[in-house]
């Protein structure tokens, strides 16, 4: 735009120019997480028109799965969406289990949940508060992460690693839980609760953040279907989908707890979704740890499939040559495609995967939640402020690794 | 045409031949560990038991416990056959999955693998072994046994090129068989009885015939293993390519083991072939792979001696046409070699004809000895090919020496670097100012070239040998030649080309036009 | 459920529908390309399928099939029954299919996406362009034979004007380790040593031996002509007579 003082020369040409602006934003941008560009079309700041580009944090996943063998694609999945890597590792241990026909032994079905919800609850957390800090509020970002700090030092002791686990295993887990698990989990439960209601406190009456969220970036339930949204997003528009509890997998179906689904589809609704979801998590670890058996198997046993203890391993030649055979061929899978589901962070976590019955996938397809919700974006912003897509991008929680690949 | 049916699928049979044998030239493999379709029957490792389903069944009397009366009763289970060793019937049925082949296979698999040492990470047989590949098609189980397993002589020299490791053993006496069917000598057998089993040697003798490496070939688990590839390479890491064996006139079809990562051959193995070696090479044959990277010649030079100085490329096909252009294209003797391809000899060929010279030489090699099993008396894979693609008989290198003496010839073009004379015996040529050698190593031919040019090796180039039948056996290129070199038709075509006559030759493809239109013509 | 949306588009589209299975628990039909979008809109407003929620649009390359080289593949679920079904179609490299853009709006993001990583067009998408890669990408790198280790050429700044292009990488780098060599598998060559991973790889078994199959058929044929020939004398003069 041209200075004023130019304009002031004729009194004609203090009509603002009309034509739009094209406006880059990101992919550096402190709102643009995850690296995304938006090239914008604006009237003043009204959004007239815009094309999300995503594809800067693509890495080639799919191509590298088709390299290793099944086994290896467990650390790739972790970096998928690396805010909630414990439930991309289940994703893919019941992708490859579903082709196996094999099922884990429930100890392991309850462990698998509980590792994953707690991973969910960090993810909605991280969500929530990067939503809030973006809109001026630092502290309760700070607030809630501290909460993510506590869930990554239990997955800390039980996989030993704060954020890449790598800890899913096709036909069981890496390690059984430690004896300490249920002590943590119920000192933890508590304190997730309290920060959930102080959030609430901080945010639900806090006029700067309700002016931005209400009303903002609506998505109709008919254009959540039809843009393929899932999970929070398509909830908070009123689509009562979960896959936890519309196609159960593993023991979702001993539980009890509810979906919770929002009437407007904006970014209101979809703060308040994850905020309730976070307390059905916690309702669902609460019934899981009442439930899951002390001692038992954790893996399934077949040493064609689960690593032979290291023991065995060093002093028998058939755990030698099972464990030879996973490493250098990798575990061999019956031909054939299969589509396997769960509910990501995100929503559904798709895996379509081909094998062509050897050690190696042939084609694996993930079906990232988030590139849907991404896709109907547009949808959401589409007349609205260009001050709204922070919000709108936020409540979206779009995460590079999952959308990118 | 007589079929029988093997789970359920008609397998065609000549009278006469096994079940084993019959599955597997249709494609199926019953496992086994020592049945060879190569080698006699010995129906020892058990692997291959079948269930005959049609016909009076065989009955085997066995005790079965009783969980109700708390004690063992007298039952009965089908007995299974050896398929190696069980002609097939017209219209018999057999089944080689079904539960009971399933135990017994299990059982016998995991019988083999009782006293197996922990060697995998150590042996070389790991990726192509037998026991690994059927434990986890076949058992899957862990160890029952827990007890110390029975300890027997490890690392044990057998000759020059054999190491045994009879703790790997599993004493299915397939390299007993080589040696005695393939090598006739009888120079290995089996002592003692059960777990103590070994394969010795007869007193006082080493395995020294020329059919060691079959010995190592045939075992299917890691007991034989040889010294030459012991702890080289771990094949996983190794494709392979075709090729034929440059040995001998034999032609013996190969697979060329090599590693991508570092362009290095690390072994050949036989590729079946009927016709031409069966499932045999030598021992010669199998190491011809190592004179691939001993003495190669990597860049041209000039000069002999003391003189000899490196060239670039270009100027060294300009250096050799200028050379040959300063003398009488009559009296330029042209060298074909019986080491090279037909390509390259028939390049030369076509260059010669350009020249106009007549005086045609053949270079081989000389000074070995055949046998009656694969060994041909010719130690050169393409003596037949260099002279058909000639096109007229060719003289040896002998009458080359005494032509240069005579002066009928004052200049020579040579290709390849074997020659039957040592370097002392070529000394006349260095008496020659246009003495141009194509060569892939260093040889006498080299040595006193004034202009030596490498070309690419066997396994760097797309080719074909004819070999002593007369069979044109053709391979391909595995590895890339060194920065800068060529193969010989390429180099050849080349230095037609800066001596004024264009070949026309810019593809491998090309050139095998031009010599299926000699082969054409010659009929 | 999803079985009774296999059977309605049997009885819809009878013989259309080429094949149906449910393997693995996963309803797939096999369409022509060319009823593509006919079994998509179908399956889209037919009173008793109506699915409506957009799962997936994807495909899954097969080089050594030249006629149908591509499957490309619909994954939709209805939120009304909870039905899920796997459309499933072949295409040829170079031939077009028909978007599904106008019938879901997902569709647009997925079939750029196909396009972007294996080329396959779709006609009638209001907006072909790459994805995930830019434009200045060489290949669609979830082709098998695009080599996981290629290097691209490193593109310039866009907006300046005549810029010294930097030379693209050196030598090859990347994952000089990946299993198989596509490149060299499709021409015949890459064969592995290690038999059971050269079994995966496609590989015979290293002792079948199809030559001698071949001799063993042709001489049994030979012996069978032999014997119809000495079954039927008056035939086979008739035959010697030509």
């Amino acid at each position: 735009m041209e200075p004023a003082d130019e304009l002031l020369e004729e009194e004609s040409a203090l009509e603002l120019p009309t034509e739009p602006m094209r406006l880059n934003m990101g992919p550096s941008h402190p709102a643009m997480h995850g690296t995304i560009r938006m090239v914008l079309d604006l009237d003043g700041e009204k959004i007239l028109n815009l094309d999300i580009q995503p594809g800067y944090l693509h890495r080639g996943f799919e191509k590298s799965c088709e390299r290793g063998t099944w086994a290896q694609v467990f650390p790739y999945a972790d970096r998928l969406n690396y805010v909630s890597p414990m439930l991309n590792n289940v994703g893919w241990s019941l992708a490859v289990e579903k082709l196996l026909d094999i099922e884990v032994p429930e100890r392991c079905q309850y462990y698998r949940v509980i590792l994953g919800e707690l991973s969910r609850i960090a993810d909605h957390f991280t969500c929530n508060g990067a939503s809030a800090m973006e809109l001026g509020a630092f502290t309760p970002f700070l607030w809630l992460l501290k909460v993510r700090d506590w869930i990554w030092d239990l997955l800390e002791k039980e996989t030993g690693a704060r954020m890449t686990h790598s800890f899913g295993r096709i036909g069981g887990m890496a390690a059984p839980p430690t004896d300490t698990l249920k002590d943590d989990l119920k000192a933890l439960v508590p304190e997730i609760h309290n920060v959930v209601k102080e959030a609430e406190i901080m945010l639900l009456r806090n006029r700067i953040f309700l002016d931005r969220m209400q009303g903002v970036g609506i998505l109709t339930k008919e254009n959540a279907l039809a843009f393929g949204c899932t999970g929070p997003v398509a909830r908070a528009s009123g689509v009562a989908y979960d896959v936890r509890k519309d196609d159960p997998y593993m023991v979702y179906d001993r539980f009890d707890f509810e979906v919770p689904v929002g009437q407007d589809g904006d970014n209101w609704d979809r703060f308040m979704v994850r905020l309730e979801e976070i307390r059905q998590s916690v309702r669902i670890i609460e019934q899981a740890m009442e439930q899951m058996p002390d001692d038992g198997p954790v893996n399934v046993d077949d040493p064609r499939i689960v690593f032979p203890e290291k023991d065995d391993v060093y002093t028998t030649i058939e755990a030698t040559i099972a464990h030879f055979k996973l490493v250098m061929e990798g575990l061999r899978t019956p031909k054939g495609e299969v589509y396997s589901f769960t509910e990501g962070g995100n929503g559904e976590l798709g895996f379509y995967i081909v094998s062509d019955g050897s050690g190696t996938p042939y084609r694996v397809r993930v079906r990232p939640p988030c590139w849907y919700n991404l896709s109907a974006c547009r949808e959401m912003l589409m007349g609205d402020m260009i001050a709204d897509i922070i919000p709108t991008f936020g409540s979206i929680n779009m995460i590079g690794g999952e959308c990118d690949r | 045409m007589p079929t029988f049916k093997l789970d359920g699928r008609e397998i065609p049979f000549e009278p006469g031949e096994t079940v084993i044998q019959a599955a597997w030239r249709a494609g199926i493999e019953i496992p086994h560990y020592c049945w060879h379709p190569g080698l006699s029957i010995a129906a020892n490792c058990r692997m291959c038991l079948v269930h005959v389903t049609s016909g009076r069944q065989m009955a085997m009397p066995q005790l079965e416990f009783d969980a109700e009366k708390g004690e063992y009763v007298p039952a009965t289970k089908p007995k299974l056959q050896p398929s190696c060793q069980l002609a097939a019937a017209e219209d018999m049925e057999v089944s080689s999955t079904n539960e009971e082949v399933k135990a017994a296979q299990a059982s016998v698999q995991e019988f083999l693998l009782l006293n197996h040492p922990v060697d995998c990470p150590i042996c070389d047989q790991a990726g192509e072994c037998k026991l690994q590949d059927y434990y986890y098609e076949h058992q899957g189980t862990l160890k029952r046994k827990l007890t110390e397993p029975v300890h027997k002589p490890k690392g044990v020299r057998f000759g020059p090129t054999i190491v045994y490791d009879a703790e790997r053993c599993i004493m299915c006496t397939r390299c007993i068989r080589v040696s005695d069917e393939v090598a006739k000598d009888h120079v290995l057998d089996m002592r003692e009885r059960g777990n103590r089993n070994e394969i010795v040697l007869a007193p006082g003798r080493e395995l020294d015939h020329k059919y060691t490496l079959m010995t190592e070939h045939v075992c299917p688990v890691g007991a034989l293993t040889s010294s030459d590839f012991r702890f080289k390479a771990r094949v996983w890491f190794l494709k392979s390519g075709q090729g034929v064996c440059t040995g001998c006139a034999t032609g013996c079809n190969s697979h060329v083991d090599y590693d991508p990562r570092y362009g290095k051959v690390y072994r050949l193995r036989p590729r079946d072939n009927e016709d031409v070696n069966k499932f045999w090479m030598c021992d010669d044959g199998m190491m011809t792979y190592t004179r691939h990277d001993q003495d190669r010649l990597t860049t041209p030079t000039r000069g002999r001696g003391a003189d000899r100085v490196p060239l670039g490329d270009a100027a060294a096909i300009a250096e050799a046409a200028g050379l040959l252009g300063g003398v009488d294209a009559d009296k330029i003797a042209v060298v074909f070699s019986a080491q090279h391809t037909t390509e390259d000899n028939l390049a030369l060929a076509k260059l010669a004809e350009a020249l106009g010279t007549t005086q045609l030489y053949l270079a081989a090699l000389g000074g070995w000895e055949g046998d009656d099993i694969l060994r041909s008396d010719d130690n050169n894979p393409n003596r037949a090919g260099a002279i058909a693609a000639a096109g007229s008989e060719l003289r040896t290198t002998a009458d080359l020496l005494a032509d240069v003496q005579s002066g009928a010839v004052q200049g020579v073009l040579a290709l390849g670097w074997a020659s039957t004379e040592q370097l002392e015996e070529l000394a006349p040529l260095v008496s020659l100012d246009a003495v141009v050698s194509l060569t892939s190593h260093v040889g006498a031919l080299a040595a006193v070239a004034s202009v030596a040019i490498p070309v690419a090796d066997v396994f760097e180039i797309d080719g074909s040998f004819t070999n002593e039948k007369g069979m044109a056996q053709s391979f391909g290129a595995v590895l890339s030649p060194p920065a800068g070199v060529e193969p010989g038709w390429k180099t050849v075509a080349a230095l037609a080309k800066a001596l004024g006559h264009d070949l026309g030759f810019d593809a491998v493809e090309q050139v095998r036009a031009a010599l299926s239109d000699n082969v054409e013509a010659a009929q | 459920m999803s079985q009774a949306v296999v059977d309605r588009l049997r009885e819809h589209f009878g013989e259309r529908i080429l094949d149906a299975s449910d393997a693995f628990g996963d309803h797939e039909v096999v369409v022509g390309e060319g009823d593509w979008s006919d079994v998509a809109s179908f399956i889209k407003d037919d009173e008793s399928i109506l699915m409506d929620h957009f799962t997936d649009l994807t495909a899954v390359d097969h080089p050594e099939r030249p006629d149908a080289r591509f499957d490309v593949l619909l994954l939709m679920r209805s939120s009304s029954t909870g039905a899920r079904i796997r459309v499933r179609t072949q295409v040829a490299e170079g031939k077009e299919l028909a978007s599904l853009s106008a019938l879901w709006p997902a569709a647009n993001w997925a079939e750029r996406e196909v396009y972007d990583m294996f080329g396959i067009s779709f006609a009638g998408h209001p907006d072909m362009r790459r994805i995930l890669l830019y434009d200045e990408f060489v290949g669609h790198p979830l082709r098998k034979d695009y080599p996981i280790d290629r290097a691209q050429p490193l593109v310039p700044y866009r907006d300046v004007e005549e810029i010294e292009k930097l030379p693209p990488f050196g030598i090859e780098e990347g994952q000089p380790f990946a299993r198989i060599d596509w490149e060299a598998r499709l021409a015949g060559g890459d064969a592995q040593v290690s038999p059971a991973i050269g079994l995966q790889q496609g590989q015979r078994r290293t002792l079948s031996d199809s030559e001698a199959a071949q001799q063993l058929q042709e001489r049994l044929a030979a012996r069978k002509a032999a014997e119809a020939v000495a079954a039927e004398p008056s035939t086979a003069e008739e035959g010697s007579g030509e």
